[in-house]
């Protein structure tokens, strides 16, 4: 089964769940979490290939996140959402091992595009050990 | 020290806000001028003064001391000569008397050979008689017929015959020539009784005695009766037999007074002559009017001008230098004062944006998500009659959050810290290439574009990106502010360490109240939707940021000139910041 399955994570109930909802209409399984902590316990239980996670939510922030999940399996590829138009948090995502970063407000057709390169990169490195 | 900052602080120009007319300032500061170059001229000129001042005093002091001295010293020089003057007629007078002789001189012709004895010692002696103890004239010697006369009644018989000796004053008498007499009185060997040689003297031989002792360190000596009638003639108080109301006194006195028509102060010393009814005057006119005097005070004068006069050059040029250090002080603190509230202002306001451009951010990521489900599934959904109207609604809302996008985008970009990335950088070639995003715009609206570059300009060290942002920003509100057909300048240079690019535009210009506020966010004066106020403020923070300087210069009807000085090698913090 080639479907992808995302994971994701924005304290903005509606914003996540339209997400969620577009992305089902494109052949994506799509699950909704809106705090870190509910991530966390979501990839234990069900473990996605892409995680879509916000920078900034209350209790556990977006980089806090991204090393727990990074700790448990770091197959699993994150993209991380940035809502201050700030390249700077993006990259530091990244340096801690985030696959790559959007803008809010998002550009759909980009984040597809980063979903399949995120989902490819965890197909090739899954096959290579 | 409080007391004496008290003090300063009520000159001091006082540092109001709300006094920034330049005529308030110019007032205030030349009253502090006034101010401190009063106190510095009391301070510096009291000390000298008081000093001159003692030093005048004490001076003439001990010159009235000296010539009190030197006078009193000759008063006392006439006055020994008088004395023995006096004492020598007195002693003449008593050879005639000598006991023994009484009979003798009762002898007319005895007598007139004294006479003439007399006369010839001195000039002055007039007549002699002999008086017995009833007060009658028992021989005359002289021109008048006396003999007989009774001189009981008078007082000076009285005298004589107690003392032994008498003076009298001088006086008239009937001949009407000043004359005095001198009178010894002797007793008989053989009785009780007193006989009495009585002489009269002309006074000439008294003026005629003082003539010769007149000295240079006086100006007028004479005699006085202690009632104050001249005895002899006075240079300053008329001849003698006058009355001379200051010189009535029966002690010795020196004293200084005002000289009715004289010049100045008069020293006059006196001292009495014993035996006699007088008193010895000295007179000194201008004592103090001496060469040493007046010389003193010539030289007093000037020194105490010159002290004056730098005094007050130094006064002055101190208060004025000290005035201009304050007021350029001042003017340099106000400026930075008014520099750093605007780059304050401009911190705080883009801190603020910032949480807006935050906070609308996420909202509008939801209307941006919620449009595209819709437009999503109208593409799932049979045509049906409002199918087109949907799909343009939803392309408006999402046109409408792509403009909000925008302005949070460059809101935060405004606000956040971003990475500078230094690299060589050509600006001729840069603006150059801004140039070229805007060329179809300018040619559209016939705007010229003049460029003067200098064409060795060294490279500098800035970022690439955020100078293309500067330029496009400025030209492109240079096209705005003209509209259609006029020119832009561009002029870049090297001055000193910087390098200044001056945008100069042929349009309206900006008028004052405007261009106070022309780099503050969300200032605008173009049509609501056309423009997000946030262009120049952007451009501002980003100058700023690359450790450069934006200046603008407008009149209304003359255009607007941006310049920009951009260092060739920033400084480390604009790295950080």
């Amino acid at each position: 089964m080639s479907e992808i399955k995302v994971l994701i994570v924005d304290d903005e109930v509606e914003f996540a769940s339209t997400l969620a909802e577009r992305l089902e209409l494109r052949d994506i399984t799509a699950e909704t979490v809106n705090n870190g902590k509910d991530a966390l316990s979501t990839i234990l239980v069900r473990p996605p290939d892409v995680v879509i996670l916000d920078l900034k939510m209350p209790d556990l922030s977006g980089l806090e996140v991204l090393h727990g999940i990074k700790a448990h399996d770091p197959s699993i590829e994150v993209i991380m959402l940035t809502g201050h138009g700030s390249t700077s948090s993006g990259i530091e995502g990244m340096e801690r091992g985030a696959f790559d970063y959007i803008m809010k407000p998002i550009d759909l057709d980009l984040l597809l595009e980063k979903i399949n390169q995120a989902y490819e990169q965890r197909i090739t490195a899954g096959k290579q050990p | 020290m409080n007391v004496f900052n008290r003090w300063l602080a009520r000159f001091l120009p006082e540092d109001e806000y709300g006094v920034d007319d330049a005529s308030g300032m110019n007032k205030r500061y030349k009253k502090f001028r006034l101010s401190l170059l009063t106190t510095m001229l009391t301070i510096s000129m009291l000390p000298a003064t008081i000093t001159a001042a003692i030093g005048y005093f004490q001076y003439r002091d001990l010159l009235q001391t000296t010539e009190k001295e030197q006078l009193l010293w000759n008063l006392e020089g006439a006055q020994k000569t008088m004395q023995a003057l006096i004492n020598e007629l007195h002693s003449s007078i008593e050879f005639v008397v000598r006991e023994d002789r009484c009979d003798e001189i009762l002898d007319q012709d005895t007598l007139d050979t004294m006479l003439i004895r007399l006369k010839l010692k001195y000039n002055g002696f007039v007549d002699l008689g002999v008086i017995d103890s009833r007060g009658i004239q028992l021989t005359y010697s002289g021109p008048y017929k006396l003999r007989g006369y009774n001189y009981r009644v008078q007082e000076w018989f009285d005298q004589v015959q107690s003392h032994g000796f008498y003076v009298s004053n001088v006086f008239l008498g009937y001949r009407n020539i000043p004359h005095f007499v001198l009178a010894v009185s002797k007793k008989r060997p053989d009785s009780e009784d007193y006989w009495v040689l009585r002489a009269t003297i002309n006074a000439d031989t008294l003026q005629n005695f003082i003539s010769t002792i007149n000295t240079k360190a006086s100006d007028d000596i004479f005699i006085v009766s202690r009632t104050g009638k001249l005895q002899t003639s006075s240079h300053f108080f008329g001849n003698a037999m006058e009355y001379c109301p200051i010189c009535e006194t029966s002690s010795p006195i020196h004293e200084i007074f005002k000289l009715e028509g004289g010049m100045g102060d008069v020293l006059q010393v006196s001292a009495p002559l014993e035996n006699t009814p007088w008193m010895l005057v000295l007179v000194k006119e201008k004592y103090i009017h001496q060469a040493a005097w007046s010389s003193f005070r010539q030289r007093l004068l000037l020194i105490f001008l010159g002290c004056s006069a730098a005094c007050l050059v130094i006064s002055y040029s101190l208060s004025t230098m000290l005035t201009n250090r304050i007021r350029e002080t001042d003017e340099k603190r106000q400026s930075l004062l008014t520099e750093a509230e605007h780059s304050n202002k401009l911190a705080s306001i883009g801190r603020l944006a910032a949480g807006v451009a935050h906070e609308i951010n996420n909202p509008l990521a939801i209307i941006d998500q919620k449009s595209g489900l819709m437009q999503d599934l109208l593409g799932l959904t049979e045509d049906f009659k409002y199918k087109d109207k949907f799909y343009t609604s939803i392309a408006g809302i999402q046109n409408g959050v792509g403009r909000c996008k925008a302005i949070t985008h460059r809101l935060l970009g405004f606000a956040r810290r971003m990475d500078v990335i230094l690299e060589e950088i050509k600006l001729n070639e840069l603006i150059q290439e801004v140039l070229n995003f805007l060329e179809k715009e300018a040619m559209y609206n016939r705007i010229h574009v003049e460029l003067h570059f200098q064409e060795d300009l060294p490279t500098i060290y800035c970022d690439r990106g955020q100078l293309q942002q500067i330029f496009l920003n400025i030209i492109n509100n240079a096209i705005d502010a003209i509209g259609k057909d006029g020119l832009i300048e561009i002029t870049t240079k090297l001055q000193e360490s910087d390098v200044t690019v001056r945008i100069k535009d042929s349009g309206p210009g900006i008028p004052p109240n405007i261009l106070k506020h022309i780099f503050d966010p969300f200032f605008t004066t173009k049509a609501p939707g056309k423009g997000t106020g946030l262009g120049l403020s952007i451009t501002y923070g980003l100058v700023k940021k690359l450790g450069g300087d934006i200046t603008v210069n407008s009149e209304v009807g003359k255009g607007a000139t941006f310049e920009i000085r951009l260092p060739v090698k920033p400084d480390k913090s604009a790295k950080e910041s």
